[in-house]
């Protein structure tokens, strides 16, 4: 997919789940017994589902709420990789070994094993999707942070603070942070998609967000249903809304990594 | 290299179990309830009482993860509360079924990605080159599930031609190989296909690398045959990633288990984690999570230990 | 491949131990005639009375003292002729047939039946229908024909729980059962399938059938793909799965009427749900019928009360329909008077609660999505939430819930505990905190009396009085589906209960005969 493409349907979709919310109002409870099962129309562009719902309506309000998940849940993990990354980085030695040593404790979790243990543990509700996210991704932004941190030491900036007393916090504050932010911003840019993905698995497994709201796991799980007896597009159709966005993403990160930062490029294999 | 991943393995399982055992406590779930499922709704309460007391459930939090990490220990694995078993039983017979189906994955996913990245490099910026690439980037983005559905649709719903889940056709009272080879087939694919995105562009890289070297102009201008130059060095080339592949991705290939095996029906222990997950079946899904914990370990291991018997510069490079 | 080979050897070995012969493995189209598949969808947690196992009839391995016939009518099993009840209704004798034998050849005696209900009401054993024989005071067995319950208080349906199946003394086996019923257990293997044989020595009869597999399949498109491709001779199906199995030759199709209900509990004690005239309005708002040709495919009645119109226990009075503007006008009456934002409210409080819904069941979902949908149109907001049993449980004192019970047994079954003030707010008994003196005088009776034409009156007015309060909005009666392969005579359906697994209109399987 060219970039530009990439790049514009990533716009439409954006404009898509920023507009039509408030022009057109989801009651999440309501249902229309007498309009269920249609097949794509003029009314309908994507069908109904089982309950006479409209699909596209509840799949573009699915998108925003992936996507409000898919945030949070990205922010938690580069906060709390942040702080290991930073720590580790800035403080050296035991400590750097030890972190690490954390980070590949935590990349040798299956990842979703985890988020389902967690879910289940906890009740399905965005709150436990965003932590059982949060806490099993930060590793990705640790390393990042981390090899930042090592390559910004050695910078005569830093070490001029360094030798010239300033402390440590000082150091991070001043000088780190500042340069760190824009790779944290893209970071957790990239790690979207895939925050995206693991909602969606979980509550397709129904282990997600509450059943009856529109999101798109919750979706695809309630058409498999009538999958069976050929009501394809109540299930088939949201995936089109995970596929499309995830691969306009990647598209643009492997422009950018090409362009410039080679680097990266196995940190960012998410 | 290996000697440390082994040593680091087993402080790594006891904290996970540490960290289980911690988050079940927390967890704000009766298991009475669950194991009473809608049967809760007809028990007297002082039953649901006579059944904590019968499990232990009133006891000291430490005395029951003792108890527990104990049993833990000596291969007593507890019982599953959602299926009333053994665990460890429940283990033995699923385990087998999710072997079968994740290594037949791997070897397809071997071969078709070697075959097919070989092929895109081959015809490198063709239409075959742009499809494939294209279908690779495509794939990585859709999520697993999506593809299962699609390709029950297609082909159980559609054609009619493989079956949409299962093991075996429930009326044989044998396991008949070919009966369960139809049945494999969906799922195997759907799980190959899920996982080989990343190792088809890998080769089709290496082998367009490859084939810029001198020797193999160099074979070439001697004669050699196109084809025998591109198998042999795509097949070396293809190799290694591949081991670092079953290493570094065994997380990936533990969740698309998880979600093919559940959408295909298929009665392994990945499916069953979900299941002990709608359940809140604790002593299942911890031998569950901490055996895909093992898994991932294992695996890591071995693509250590293979890759350092593949190519010795490893040890000196110290790769990962 | 290995593996395969090791799996199947064991299987063979399993099997021959069972005395069955391992043949060479066969095309999986044609299972040999005698052999009777049915996909279940649940798997037992065990296969013993004591602990719960199909306490109802229908386990097709045990017998009972009495049974149940398709049509509810309790008859003589291991029993010989119907109980003997003392004039103070507090002492039941049973006097058993003579010769009666267990699998394994044993007799069956008085003794038997006293260990089965003693071990039943034994605490340690931590049963989970213990309180379903409360009643029970002590059992005896003067002589190995001669069984005598005394009951605590007189109980008018302690025939009906007679059901049970019995165990030979001293064994509280769980998993390789041996009863006394037309079928013996052969193996079990767990996840998959049971395997049962017919019992040639059955006092009613061997059955036609000689070989019964009962295969667990969850999934209910799994079960509907394999009954289509002959894999399962018979199974039970949500009627949307069972859709598109209608009008073929080789299949029939029998929708089984059910006592089996959804409904939605309110709290009394909530300032809205507490107001009768929302109740009512509540439900004068539900278009049960349009829940049931699309969320049930046409399978189920509208529900206005808890006991099935398909009983002979029901009131026919007790009925209603979807009358949306009667509703209306009984809010403004009650002065719940209609907002600008289209909700009701009344003293400054919105016309408006939370339906809870258990997040696991779709289709106790779609109803709580499709009644919350009606409620918006009569000014009502109803906000649906899923959650777990256990959250549920906790918030029944406050927030409004989709249940599910039923029984076509007795109308005394379950809904003393739902509606009787004794059980207020124990757990999911009385959830709502029900309270009101007419109804436990009438259930209390109901309980004690034993003539029947006495209880029907009793349990009429009974029905009248919960549906004066709508404790319950009640939706849909559930029809099961049945699907079968192949023509068989003596299929006789009944009356479903709420579980059924091989109960409902298996239970009556040894009777069957293949069509000429």
């Amino acid at each position: 997919m060219p970039v530009r493409f990439a790049a514009g349907t990533l716009v439409l979709l954006a404009l898509a789940v920023l507009l039509v919310p408030p022009v057109v109002q989801l009651d999440q409870s309501l249902v229309d017994l007498r309009a269920a099962g249609q097949p794509p129309s003029l009314s309908h562009p994507l069908g109904t589902d089982e309950v006479g719902r409209d699909v596209l309506i509840r799949s573009i309000y699915g998108l925003r709420v992936s996507f409000l998940v898919g945030l949070v849940a990205a922010l938690v993990s580069m906060v709390i990789g942040g702080l290991m990354g930073l720590a580790a980085g800035t403080l050296g030695g035991l400590p750097d070994r030890l972190l690490m040593r954390v980070v590949d404790g935590f990349n040798a979790l299956p990842h979703l094993l985890f988020g389902i243990f967690i879910v289940a543990l906890f009740a399905p509700s965005a709150t436990a999707v965003v932590i059982s996210v949060g806490v099993t991704h930060w590793t990705t932004a640790a390393r990042i942070v981390r090899s930042e941190v090592l390559s910004l030491r050695s910078r005569p900036f830093v070490e001029a603070a360094i030798s010239g007393g300033s402390t440590r916090m000082r150091v991070v504050r001043r000088h780190l942070l500042p340069h760190l932010f824009p790779h944290l911003t893209l970071a957790t840019v990239l790690m979207m998609p895939h925050a995206i993905w693991h909602e969606t698995a979980l509550s397709f497994l129904g282990l997600g967000l509450p059943p009856h709201l529109a999101s798109l796991g919750n979706m695809i799980n309630d058409g498999q249903r009538s999958l069976l007896t050929g009501d394809w597009w109540s299930s088939l159709m949201p995936g089109l809304f995970i596929l499309v966005p995830t691969l306009a993403v990647s598209v643009l990160a492997q422009h950018w990594r090409d362009r410039r930062s080679p680097r990266w490029r196995s940190e960012l294999e998410l | 290299m290996v000697a440390w991943r082994a040593a680091f393995a087993v402080p790594l399982l006891v904290t996970v179990t540490i960290v289980m055992f911690a988050l079940a406590q927390a967890s704000p779930f009766d298991p009475v309830r669950q194991y009473l499922g809608e049967r809760a709704l007809v028990t007297s309460p002082e039953v649901v009482e006579s059944i904590r007391q019968n499990w232990g459930l009133d006891r000291p939090v430490l005395e029951q993860y003792a108890t527990w990490f104990g049993n833990l220990v000596s291969g007593e694995l507890g019982e599953s509360r959602s299926l009333h078993r053994p665990v460890s039983e429940i283990i033995g017979e699923r385990l087998g079924w999710t072997l079968l189906a994740t290594g037949s994955a791997l070897v397809l996913m071997f071969a078709g990605s070697l075959v097919v990245g070989t092929l895109a490099a081959w015809r490198r910026g063709s239409w075959v080159d742009r499809v494939i690439t294209g279908g690779a980037f495509a794939n990585e983005a859709a999520p697993v599930f999506w593809l299962g559905l699609l390709a029950i649709w297609v082909f159980a719903v559609q054609l009619g031609w493989l079956p949409a889940g299962g093991l075996t056709d429930a009326a044989s009272t044998t396991i008949d190989p070919a009966d369960v080879a139809a049945h494999l087939v969906l799922p195997v694919a759907v799980l190959a296909i899920s996982q080989s995105s990343w190792l088809v562009l890998y080769v089709r890289e290496s082998v367009i690398g490859v084939l810029r070297e001198d020797f193999v102009i160099g074979a070439r201008a001697r004669g050699l045959r196109e084809r025998t130059v591109i198998v042999r060095h795509a097949l070396r080339s293809a190799l290694l990633p591949f081991l670092t592949l079953l290493g570094a991705r065994m997380p990936e290939l533990v969740t698309g288990a998880i979600l093919v095996e559940t959408i295909f029906s298929w009665p392994g222990v990945a499916a069953a984690s979900v299941q002990a997950a709608l359940a809140v079946d604790f002593p299942l899904l911890a031998a569950l999570t901490l055996l895909g914990t093992a898994a991932v370990l294992a695996g890591n291991l071995l693509a250590d230990i293979a890759y350092t018997v593949a190519d010795p510069r490893v040890r000196t490079l110290g790769v990962g | 491949m290995t593996k395969l080979l090791q799996k199947s050897a064991t299987l063979c070995v399993v099997l021959a131990l069972a005395g069955a012969a391992c043949s060479a493995p066969r095309g999986a189209a044609d299972p040999p005639d005698d052999t009777f598949v049915i996909g279940l969808s649940s798997e037992f947690d065990n296969l013993s009375p004591v602990l719960g196992f199909s306490p109802d009839g229908g386990s097709l391995i045990f017998d009972g003292l009495m049974s149940r016939a398709p049509d509810l009518t309790i008859k003589p099993a291991l029993a010989a002729e119907p109980p003997t009840v003392s004039a103070n209704g507090t002492t039941v004798t049973f006097t058993l047939k003579e010769g009666l034998k267990f699998h394994d050849g044993k007799p069956l005696t008085s003794k038997d039946v006293e260990y089965t209900y003693e071990a039943l009401l034994d605490p340690a054993n931590g049963s989970t229908i213990r309180s379903d024989y409360s009643a029970i005071k002590d059992v005896a067995a003067p002589d190995a024909r001669t069984v005598v319950f005394g009951l605590r208080y007189p109980y008018a349906p302690f025939v009906q729980r007679t059901t049970l199946g019995i165990v030979p003394m001293g064994t509280m086996e769980k998993t390789r059962p041996v009863g006394s019923g037309p079928y013996r257990f052969v193996s079990w293997t767990p996840g998959d399938k049971i395997v049962l044989e017919a019992n040639k020595e059955y006092w009613g009869g061997a059955p036609a059938i000689s070989r019964l597999v009962l295969a667990f399949a969850p999934d209910d498109n799994v079960r509907a793909t394999r009954v289509r491709a002959g894999e399962f001779d018979a199974t039970v199906l949500p009627p949307k799965a069972a859709a598109g199995l209608r009008g073929r030759q080789d299949l029939s199709v029998y929708d089984v009427p059910s006592a089996d209900y959804r409904a939605i509990v309110f709290p009394m004690t909530q300032p809205v749900t507490g107001d009768r005239a929302v109740r009512r309005a509540f439900g004068l708002a539900l278009d049960r019928q349009a829940m049931v040709d699309t969320i049930l495919a046409g399978a189920g009645v509208p529900a206005y009360g808890p006991i099935s119109p398909d009983t002979g226990w029901h009131d026919p009075e007790v009925t209603g329909g979807t009358d949306p503007e009667a509703a209306g006008r009984l809010l403004d009456e009650a002065g719940w008077i209609m907002g600008e934002d289209g909700i009701r409210e009344k003293d400054g409080r919105d016309a408006e609660f939370t339906l809870m819904y258990p997040a696991g069941d779709s289709l106790r979902k779609e109803l709580a999505l499709a009644a919350a949908s009606d409620a918006k149109r009569i000014g009502l907001r109803v906000e649906p939430i899923g959650l777990d049993w256990d959250a549920i449980e906790a918030r029944l004192d406050r927030d409004a819930a989709v249940m599910g019970f039923g029984s076509p047994y007795d109308p005394d079954y379950v809904n003393y505990e739902l509606f009787h003030s004794d059980f207020k707010g124990q757990g999911f008994f009385n959830p709502g905190r029900y309270d009101n003196p007419e109804a436990d005088r009438l259930l209390e009776q109901g309980r004690a009396s034993g003539e029947q034409a006495e209880r029907e009156r009793i349990y009429a007015d009974f029905q009248k009085v919960v549906r004066d309060d709508e404790v319950y909005s009640y939706l849909v009666f559930l029809k099961h589906v049945y699907v079968i392969r192949g023509r068989y005579e003596g299929i006789v359906p009944g009356v479903d209960g709420h579980e059924h697994a091989t109960g409902g209109l298996f239970a009556g399987i040894h009777t069957w005969k293949p069509a000429a």
